[in-house]
C-alpha cells in the first residue's frame, strides 16, 4: 500500500514534466508566429501592453491577426466580433472530443482557456494512454507552456520584432515548420487501417487545397467533414466484413 | 499612428476585445460543460457510448485538416515546397524509428531549414 501511494505521489511530478516535454515542440511554432503577431499589431498602431493583452486573453492565432487587421482598417466593430468568433467556431468540437478523458472536476473550467488547436491535438493523442489522475497535471503544464510561449513571443515581437526579423530572417521562415511536423506526428499513429488512413489523407489534402485556393478559415472544418464522410463511406463495408468474420469464427 | 491608435483604443475597441476573448473562451468551455452534463446523465452506462459517434471521427479529422493547412509554406516557391517535402519525409522516417514526438519534429525542422539554407 505504501509502495502504491509513493508510486501515485511520484506520478504527479512525472505528469507535469511529461506535459512540459510534450509541449516543447510547440515552442518552435508558437514563438515565431507570436513574434509576427506582436510586430504586426505594433505596426497596425496597437501599444505594447495592448498587444500582449490581446494574446493573453483572446489566445487564438488566426482570429488575433484578423482582429488587428480589421480594427486597423476601421471595420465595424460588430463585424470584427462576428468574424473572429466564426474563425474560432471550430473550437466547439475540441472539448467534447476529450470529454471522456477529462472528468467532471471543476478545475477544468478555467483550464479550457488553454484549449487551442495544438493543445487539443496533443491532448487527443496523449490522454488516452494516460492514467486518469495524471491528465490534469499533464494538461495544465502543457497548456501553460503553450500559453506562456505565445504571450512571451508576442512580447518579443512587440518590443523587438522588427530588429529580430531583420537580423535573423530564418527564425520566421524555418521554425514555424515545427507545426506541420508536429501535426504529422500526431496523425500518423491513427493511420493504422485503410479506413482511417483514407479519412485522414482526404482531410489533409483537401485542407491543403482549400487553403491554397485562398480560404484558410473554412479549410479546417470543411476538410474535417470531408474526412468524416470518407470514413463513414468506407465503414459499412468493413463492419459487414467484420460481422461476417465473427459469424464465421463462431 | 501608434499614438492615434492609443487615443482611439476607445471603450468600444476594449469592449470588442473583451467580447472576442469571452466568446472564444465560451466556445471552448460550453461544449465541455455540456458533455460533462451528458456523461453524468449516463453515469451507469458505458462512457464511450454516450459520446456521439461522429465526434470521435471529427477529432482526428480536425487534426489532419490542421496538418493540411499548416503544410502550405509561407512563401509559395519551388524551394519552399521542396523543403516542406524533405522536412515531412525526415519527420516520418524519424517517427518510424522512435515513435516519439520531439525528435521527429526537431528532425523535420532541421531538414527543412537545411534545404532552405543550402538551396537558397
Amino acid at each position: 500500500m505504501s509502495n502504491m501511494s509513493s508510486t501515485r505521489a511520484g506520478a504527479q511530478p512525472a505528469a507535469w514534466l511529461q506535459g512540459i516535454k510534450d509541449a516543447l515542440p510547440l515552442l518552435g511554432a508558437y514563438i515565431p508566429i507570436a513574434i509576427s503577431f506582436g510586430l504586426i499589431a505594433i505596426q497596425s498602431g496597437f501599444g505594447v501592453l495592448e498587444t500582449i493583452l490581446i494574446s493573453t486573453i483572446i489566445y487564438a492565432g488566426a482570429s488575433q491577426f484578423l482582429f488587428v487587421a480589421m480594427v486597423a482598417a476601421g471595420s465595424p466593430l460588430w463585424l470584427v466580433v462576428i468574424m473572429t468568433l466564426l474563425i474560432n467556431a471550430r473550437h466547439v468540437l475540441y472539448a467534447p472530443n476529450l470529454a471522456v478523458y477529462l472528468g467532471n472536476d471543476k478545475r477544468w473550467i478555467p483550464l479550457m482557456h488553454g484549449l487551442t488547436d495544438q493543445v487539443f491535438a496533443l491532448s487527443h493523442s496523449r490522454m488516452p494512454a494516460m492514467a486518469k489522475d495524471q491528465r490534469m497535471a499533464w494538461y495544465t503544464s502543457a497548456a501553460l507552456v503553450a500559453w506562456f510561449s505565445w504571450i512571451g513571443g508576442t512580447a518579443i515581437g512587440a518590443i523587438a520584432g522588427e530588429e529580430l526579423t531583420q537580423r535573423w530572417p530564418l527564425i520566421n521562415d524555418v521554425l514555424p515548420f515545427a507545426l506541420p511536423a508536429l501535426f504529422l506526428v500526431l496523425v500518423l499513429p491513427r493511420c493504422n487501417n485503410r479506413m482511417w488512413t483514407a479519412a485522414i489523407a482526404t482531410a489533409a489534402v483537401l485542407a491543403l487545397v482549400v487553403k491554397l485556393c485562398g480560404y484558410p478559415n473554412v479549410a479546417i472544418p470543411l476538410a474535417a467533414m470531408a474526412g468524416a464522410m470518407v470514413f463513414y463511406a468506407l465503414k459499412p463495408a468493413r463492419s459487414a466484413q467484420a460481422s461476417q468474420s465473427a459469424q464465421a469464427s463462431s | 499612428m501608434n499614438t492615434d491608435m492609443n487615443n482611439d483604443m476607445s471603450t468600444e475597441i476594449w469592449l470588442t476585445l473583451i467580447s472576442i476573448a469571452v466568446g472564444t473562451y465560451l466556445l471552448r468551455l460550453v461544449p465541455h460543460v455540456w458533455m460533462q452534463y451528458k456523461l453524468a446523465r449516463h453515469e451507469n452506462s458505458d462512457v464511450s457510448a454516450s459520446t456521439p459517434d461522429w465526434l470521435t471521427v471529427m477529432g482526428p479529422g480536425m487534426i489532419a485538416a490542421m496538418f493540411g493547412t499548416s503544410v502550405v509554406p509561407m512563401q509559395l516557391s519551388t524551394l519552399s515546397w521542396m523543403a516542406t517535402a524533405a522536412g515531412l519525409l525526415a519527420t516520418l522516417l524519424v517517427w518510424r524509428k522512435t515513435r516519439s514526438m520531439g525528435l521527429p519534429t526537431l528532425a523535420g525542422v532541421l531538414v527543412f531549414g537545411l534545404v532552405k539554407v543550402v538551396f537558397a
